[in-house]
Order: C-alpha cells, then structure tokens, then sequence
C-alpha cells in the first residue's frame, strides 16, 4: 500500500473518525454522564517528593505534553519529574494529571485504547492532540477548564494541599499541557484560592485563557521548537494584533517572561528533555531544564534570591 | 423530490442539528440524555426542511432577476448534490468546525449552480448569486429565530427560578 493510499483510505477516516468523537469526553463530563475518576491505581502516591507532614517549598503539577496515557509520568519514563524532585527536595511533585481527559480516565486502562495501543499507537497520540484542539474551541473551552481545573484541585487536595494556605501552586506544563494549563488557572483560583505560578515548556495553546489570576507565566522555548512556533503562528490570539487575549494582556501586564533553552528542540534526541544531548558546559539538556524550572521556582518563592539574577 | 432525496435531507438536517446541539450541551451542564434527543429530532427537522427551501429559493430569485420567465421548471436537490450535507455534523469538530461547515456548504452550493443557470438561462455567475444570496438568507432567518428560541428559554427558566 503506498502513502497516498495509507492516508486516504486509512488514516484520514481514522482522522475524521476521532476528531467527530473527540468531544464526548468533555460532553459526558458537562451533562453529568459520568463523574470524573479520583483515585490513583494501587501503589500510585498522590505526591512525590517532599512529604505531607512538613510543609513543602511549593506543589508542583506536571502537566505532560501529548505522549500522557497512564497515571505515571509516560512521555520520558518521567525522567524530568525524576529531576525535579531530584534537585529540588523541597517541591511536593503530582504527575498523575490527565490534560487529556476531563474525565481524569488515562488512555491506557481503557480496554479499546490498549488494544488500539497494541495495533495502531499512533492514535494515542492523534486523540490527545484532538483533545488539545477541543480544549482550545472556544465552544468547549469553559467546560474543558473546568473540568481540568477540578481535577487538578482534587488531586492537590488529596495530596494534603490546604485551600488558602497561601502555598504556592506551580503549573509545569509540556507541549500540549500549556493550554490545559492556562485554562486551568482560573478554577484552581477559585477552589483553592492559591498564589498560581506557570512554567510552559515548548508551550503549545491558543493564548485564550485568562491569566489574571496568575502571578507569573514563565515561557520556557528554543529557536529550534517548531510545535510551539507553530501554535504561535495558528492561533491569532498569541498574535499582538488581538490586543484583548488573555494572552497578550498578561504580555502587557508584564507577566510573561521568555527564557531561551537554545538549542534544545521540542521533541527527539535533541528534545528539551534528553538525558544524551549535551551542552558545551557538559550537561545534558534534561539536567539544563530542570535547573532552569528550579530556579525559576526558587528565584520567584524565596525572598533570599534577588529579582533579575541570571538563571542558570 | 424522490425518497432518496428525502432520505437524505432529513439525515442532514440530523446532522447539522447535532452540529449545533452539542456545543450547547458542553455549555449547559446536567442536560439529560432524552432531553438532547427531543431537541434534536425536531431541530433536526426544521433544519432539512430550510436545506429543502434553499433550491427552491434560489429558483425564485433566479425569476426575479430574469426580466422574462425562465425556460425552466425549477431548481431541485439531486441525491449526489446533497449527500455532502449529511457530513453537517462537522460544525462540531474541534477547533475547525466551522471553518469546515463553511467549506462544505459552499461546496454544496457550487453543486446546484450548474443546474440553476443550466435551467433558467442565467450566466454561471449570477446563478452563484443567487444560490448564495439564497442560503445566506436562508441560514440568517434560521439563526434569528435560534436565537430567539435561546433567548426566550432563557428568560423562561429565569422566571422559573425567581
């Protein structure tokens, strides 16, 4: 079979097949069909990293990019959240976040995805951009916040966040995490009443959401990341002219601030991610983004670091 | 209008009607299922009966432009030229929807130009003219009276709720 026949008779109806049924989720969640899942499967903690009893520097949520199918981190084997927690002992980490599912239902213990998984992968990975595209239609973008939002808050929660205890909320966001990111903000404001710091990671979104409630958005990116100049480039919000977007008020409010991860791209060997690629200071481009979260994190929590040190 | 033509008109009425109705149920939380189900067959209705109308308004523009009485019978759907229409549904595709829905629709519209300026006599232009002059008008006096129904169901359950 050639790929022209491949595409039309196989991957194009698969195509249409998924984006036509990519809304149910965020409808069954929306008409109360099915309320959404809460607990973790066997073993799974609600948080890693520094523990419940003493209180931790800050939460951090990871959201992953388009590869999450299953409550443990899956896109890198979780190696950057392994880093994370690694190098800031004091963070309390949850990487169990779906963004692709409102009903927090990961991909991989649904009995027809698994058998798909077996077979045809790459429709794992088509229905989570699918889910991104849904997040981002401002038909079921409220909806598709909300239900995120929740399960965000529900996790924090269960993983011993108190509401108004004033403990900062981190939004770490990979790739397609970034619109359920943004999008999240405003629930989680309004169920936990927490200072919001965001991280976006070769950010992919529209530049909708309201960022109001943010403190700070922080726009980890490279020259060579092609999705995220992509997302810049298909979403008119993320563009000056639409002066009004969530995104460009939060520009203009001075809430956004660009840190260059050259030359890192968005995904493959040389990926923001990689535990091989090297920089010419001798670590690897994994380690390099997980010092600049750190940082990031430290630098805008703790008052002993001054605003405007270089980050390393 | 043959059975299949119907057949077909009232498929793609389902269809745009479940086009519309799910974004509405995304934004109204708690909607029951047999609630979404009586919208829809009526929606559904109404909607392949406004695709029936649009031939048919094009015919009647087509006459007022022409200075003589067309040649004509009249302008109507063939199986081929409306079995796009039941992919209406497509309106509610993420992110695209209606990008696509237009597409569609003008792709359907292109469709009934040939036949219209074939039987009234009219230059291929002015006939695109009035198909999309007829549908234009036809999808404006369907979306004043969509949102006159939402509107005063709103105030309904707003009443209901005082």
């Amino acid at each position: 079979m050639n790929d022209f026949l491949l595409w039309a008779c196989v991957v194009g109806p698969a195509l249409l097949a998924e984006a036509l049924l990519a809304r149910y989720e965020v409808l069954a969640y929306g008409a109360g069909w099915r309320a959404p899942a809460t607990e973790l499967p066997e073993g799974v903690p609600y948080a890693r990293g520094a523990a419940p009893d003493s209180p931790p520097g800050a939460y951090l949520v990871y959201l992953d990019g388009i590869g999450k199918r299953r409550v443990r981190d899956s896109r890198d084997g979780g190696q950057l959240v392994e880093a994370l927690i690694a190098g800031a002992p004091e963070l309390r980490v949850l990487g169990q976040i779906q963004p692709y599912s409102p009903l927090a239902d990961p991909l991989a213990d649904r009995p027809v995805w698994a058998w798909l998984r077996r077979r045809i992968g790459l429709l794992l990975f088509l229905h989570n951009v699918m889910q991104t595209f849904v997040a981002a239609d401002h038909r079921y973008r409220p909806l598709y916040n909300r239900a995120v939002g929740s399960q965000i808050a529900t996790q924090l929660r269960l993983a011993g966040y108190h509401p108004d205890s004033g403990m900062p909320v981190v939004l770490l966001s990979y790739s397609g995490g970034a619109q359920v990111a943004t999008g999240a903000v405003d629930e989680l404001y309004t169920l936990l009443r927490c200072p919001l710091l965001l991280i976006t990671l070769g950010g992919f979104h529209n530049g909708a959401n309201d960022l109001t409630h943010a403190e700070h958005l922080h726009q980890l990116t490279s020259a060579n990341d092609r999705i995220e100049q992509i997302a810049t480039w298909i979403f008119p919000q993320r563009r000056r002219l639409f002066r009004r977007s969530g995104w460009n008020r939060a520009v203009r409010a001075g809430k956004i601030t660009v840190h260059r991860l050259d030359p890192a791209t968005h995904f493959g060997p040389q990926s923001y991610i990689s535990p091989t690629a090297k920089l010419p200071d001798g670590r690897s481009h994994l380690d390099h983004t997980a010092d600049t979260v750190i940082a990031i994190i430290r630098a805008h929590h703790s008052a002993t670091v001054t605003q405007g040190d270089p980050l390393p | 209008m043959s059975p299949a033509v119907v057949v077909l008109l009232v498929l793609s009425g389902l269809s745009e009607a479940a086009g519309r109705i799910l974004p509405l149920v995304a934004r109204r939380p708690g909607m029951p299922r047999t609630l979404v189900a009586a919208l829809l067959l009526p929606a559904g209705l109404v909607e392949g009966v406004v695709f029936a109308l649009w031939p048919l308004t094009a015919w009647a523009l087509a006459e007022l432009v022409l200075s003589s009485p067309s040649p004509g019978t009249g302008l109507v759907w063939t199986p081929s030229v409306v079995a796009p229409l039941v992919l209406a549904a497509v309106l509610a595709f993420p992110l695209l929807g209606p990008l696509l829905h237009l597409l569609l629709f003008v792709g359907v519209g292109t469709g009934l130009v040939g036949p219209l300026a074939a039987a009234s006599g009219l230059h291929w232009w002015s006939a695109a003219g009035c198909v999309a002059v007829a549908g234009a008008g036809l999808a404006l006096a369907v979306e004043t009276v969509r949102h006159l129904v939402v509107k005063i169901s709103a105030t309904g359950a707003q009443e209901a709720i005082a």
